[in-house]
């Protein structure tokens, strides 16, 4: 017998279930609702892409009763800031915002807390979190160092390059896709060139020569330009000889310096600002980004170039090679804390299904299955299409090979030398043997070299190592 | 009654006075370099607490000392403190000069003058970084402008290792030369009036006068404001690293920015209190020649 209900009736009912909804679907549990009235802070670096998620904090609050602070610092001093207040141990910082790049400086010097406990906390971690809808070789590259799971993933992505189509077209130039296998080095640098425009003050390209970002401009380069039987020795072999002055590398380092000819002129402290802000003025046909920053830099409403630009994977080198690129951010917690549970929460609900989806529909970060299938996030972030591919099979987390001297080795060998190269200061032979010299030291520095030595594993070199199951982790 | 406390005890009592004064002293002056003393004689690198810690010796100052980017750095901080200093100081003393005379609306003139030395370096920093921004700063826009009438390229303000220390060093000169004029400008007005009546009286050139009694008189607030700047321009840090960073390459890496590397990039405390100690030395000695020639300039000082 049909159940008859007054008007009355069917509106209080329709009211108490709308109202009820958020709350049925991410009950929280009685383990959470002790948490209610806690304070978390969280250092975090500022990417305009990142505001998409911390704008939803305040439904956080709402729901679990826990109060978010931020404190912001810029990319460039992220490290510096975070790794300062780790070794103070003061707990003053719950939760660090960890770029991939710097997991096992911060994990092998004991400052992370690790996670899996709390992944598998049924009482602290809800259903939203549905941990394997993340992208196997996203969660566990983003968060897993020496066989531990200490980062969740927010935010992920590859570098590319961005060219005016608009130009390329006009001058008879093929507009490849992303994946598209004529996209090669040559290409690249033919388009280049035939974009070059000066009399217009227009560069053919723009990159970022200064020393702080030559881990993302080249590092894909190295890898693209290795033969089938270097692949793996872009940086140290096996027993962790230093292998940087390799004949792969020098061709790579002097195709890089190649583009200088169509680069702005002194360009020698460029960094990723100054990239941004002369493609946007339409004084660069082409340059360098991370995909994660195209929704802000160059696709957000009212910009003048919003639409007119091809995103395109970085080129392919001379034996064939697509560079395998990945960077992401993750959240993780201090072991200094003394809210973890408070900031395992925040976690669990800022990288859940959600929060995540919300934040991707802005321009945010992709790092679930369920982001990169969304219809909505597919129509509105176009250039992602073949990034979800790329994550699923060819992305290399170690790229930037994971060590606890990377931010080190990046900053003051490879930049510094690299920059003194741009800057004709020193050959590329020069540079790269300066840079050998350099890491060889570094590494000593570390141990790597002291009998019994305990050296990182070189996961790069089998990769399946990064596609066990997320909930695999433990 | 006499007590230990007592205004009587005057071995004791200025010591109960001072101590208090002197026991911050110590806590923020001895002990830190103390601290720095041991950082320096070991090998510890804060974001690697697990390596092994030993004993060093001087090792960490003969790594420094030895390593190319020491004379580079000093070679760096010395044309940047000397080329400052020197500039700032002739423009404070003619600026000062020039507000000796009567001139209408003097103390807007120099109010306007003092603005930049009261901006935080931050800033200031910041403030020159967007004038001198590529292809939209509006200093890089005008003067790619005039350089086109006469078929030169844009200026690399910040972006050459040939112009950026260069650059630096206006900025500084742009932000500290109101300093000196501040201290110059107040010593000038102090000067008695009689010496250059007597000038006046014997017909003597203007030159004669600034270089007779002009400058003698105004050793004192010379020296003063040359060992004040020298200093600070010795230990300047946030515009260098807001606009270069040090680069390009290492072009405009001073002492300040390679210490702050060590520190918070290398994050080798040893080395980083190694060079701090090393910059201490070095400033120790410059102090010690401003003393002498200050005390041996002034008479009342010699003892």
């Amino acid at each position: 017998m049909p159940v008859k209900f007054t008007r009355r009736q069917a509106t209080m009912l329709l009211s108490s279930a709308v109202i009820a909804a958020p709350y049925i679907a991410r009950a929280k549990s009685a383990a959470q609702a002790k948490l209610e009235g806690a304070t978390v802070n969280m250092l975090a670096v500022q990417f305009a892409h990142h505001n998409h998620l911390w704008d939803q904090i305040p439904e956080f609050t709402k729901e679990y009763g826990i109060k978010v602070n931020i404190e912001f610092a810029p990319f460039d001093q992220t490290r510096e800031k975070t790794l300062l207040e780790m070794s103070k141990k003061t707990g003053r910082f719950d939760l660090f915002t960890t770029d991939v790049m710097w997991l096992a400086e911060y994990a092998s010097a004991g400052y992370l807390e690790p996670v899996a406990k709390y992944v598998k906390n049924k009482d602290l971690t809800t259903e939203d979190f549905d941990v394997n809808d993340f992208v196997p070789r996203i969660y566990s590259g983003t968060g897993v160092y020496n066989d531990t799971l200490y980062n969740i993933p927010f935010d992920a992505g590859s570098v590319g390059v961005e060219f005016r189509k608009d130009w390329m077209q006009a001058k008879g130039i093929a507009v490849p896709e992303r994946f598209d296998g004529k996209w090669t080095h040559t290409a690249m640098y033919d388009a280049i060139k035939a974009l070059h425009d000066p009399d217009k003050g227009v560069a053919g390209y723009v990159t970022q020569p200064q020393k702080w970002f030559w881990g993302w401009t080249l590092t894909p380069l190295l890898y693209a330009w290795q033969r089938p039987e270097t692949i793996g020795n872009e940086f140290v072999d096996r027993d962790w000889n230093v292998t940087i002055a390799s004949p792969e590398n020098l061709a790579a380092l002097k195709w890089y310096l190649s583009l200088r000819e169509f680069t702005p002129r002194n360009d020698g402290n460029f960094g990723y600002g100054e990239v941004v802000s002369t493609y946007q003025q339409s004084k660069a046909a082409g340059g360098i980004h991370y995909t994660s920053f195209i929704a802000d830099a160059f696709e957000a409403d009212g910009m003048p170039i919003k639409g007119r630009s091809a995103y395109l994977h970085h080129p392919i080198g001379p034996y064939g090679r697509l560079d395998p690129f990945f960077g992401s951010w993750g959240l993780s917690i201090s072991t200094d804390s003394r809210q973890k549970e408070a900031a395992w929460t925040f976690i669990q609900w800022a990288t859940g299904r959600k929060a995540m989806e919300q934040s991707g529909l802005k321009g945010g970060g992709l790092v679930r299955h369920s982001q990169y299938q969304n219809k909505d996030i597919q129509a509105a972030m176009k250039w992602n299409a073949d990034l979800y591919p790329l994550m699923l099979k060819f992305a290399d987390p170690d790229e930037r090979i994971r060590i606890p001297e990377w931010g080190e080795f990046s900053n003051e060998i490879l930049g510094l030398y690299g920059n003194k190269a741009w800057l004709n200061e020193m050959t590329p032979e020069q540079a790269l043997e300066a840079m050998e010299k350099s890491f060889t030291k570094l590494l000593k520095k570390g141990g790597y070299y002291a009998k019994g030595a305990k050296n990182p594993k070189q996961n790069w070199r089998d990769l399946s190592y990064y596609d066990r199951a997320p909930a695999d982790w433990t | 009654m006499k007590t230990i406390v007592g205004i009587q005890h005057r071995s004791f009592f200025p010591w109960l006075l001072m101590g208090p004064t002197l026991a911050i002293l110590l806590a923020v002056g001895l002990f830190p370099f103390g601290y720095s003393l041991y950082l320096a004689s070991t090998n510890i690198v804060l974001s690697k607490p697990y390596l092994p810690r030993v004993f060093m010796g001087l090792q960490q100052y003969q790594d420094l000392v030895t390593d190319p980017d020491f004379l580079n750095s000093l070679k760096i901080t010395a044309t940047f403190t000397i080329s400052a200093v020197f500039v700032e100081f002739w423009a404070g003393l003619g600026l000062a000069l020039l507000f000796k005379r009567t001139i209408v609306g003097k103390s807007v003139y120099r109010l306007g003058i003092l603005i930049p030395m009261v901006i935080p370096p931050v800033v200031v920093g910041l403030i020159w970084k967007y004038l001198l921004y590529p292809h939209s700063g509006l200093v890089t826009y005008f003067t790619t402008q005039v350089a086109a009438i006469f078929g030169l390229p844009p200026v690399p303000f910040l972006s050459s290792p040939q112009t950026a220390l260069a650059t630096l060093i206006f900025v500084d000169v742009w932000q500290w030369t109101p300093f000196m004029f501040l201290i110059l400008h107040a010593g000038l007005s102090s000067l008695p009036n009689e010496p250059y009546e007597a000038a006046d009286i014997d017909g003597a050139s203007r030159f004669r006068v600034f270089r007779t009694i002009t400058l003698p008189l105004l050793k004192q607030s010379i020296l003063i404001a040359l060992i004040i700047r020298t200093m600070d321009a010795f230990r300047t840090y946030d515009t260098i690293a807001i606009l270069t960073q040090g680069g390009p390459g290492n072009a405009t890496q001073t002492f300040n920015v390679w210490l702050t590397n060590l520190g918070f990039i290398a994050f080798d405390a040893s080395r980083a209190a190694a060079l701090s100690l090393i910059m201490f030395v070095i400033i120790l000695v410059m102090s010690f020649v401003f003393i002498q020639i200050f005390t041996k300039t002034d008479p009342l000082l010699e003892r």
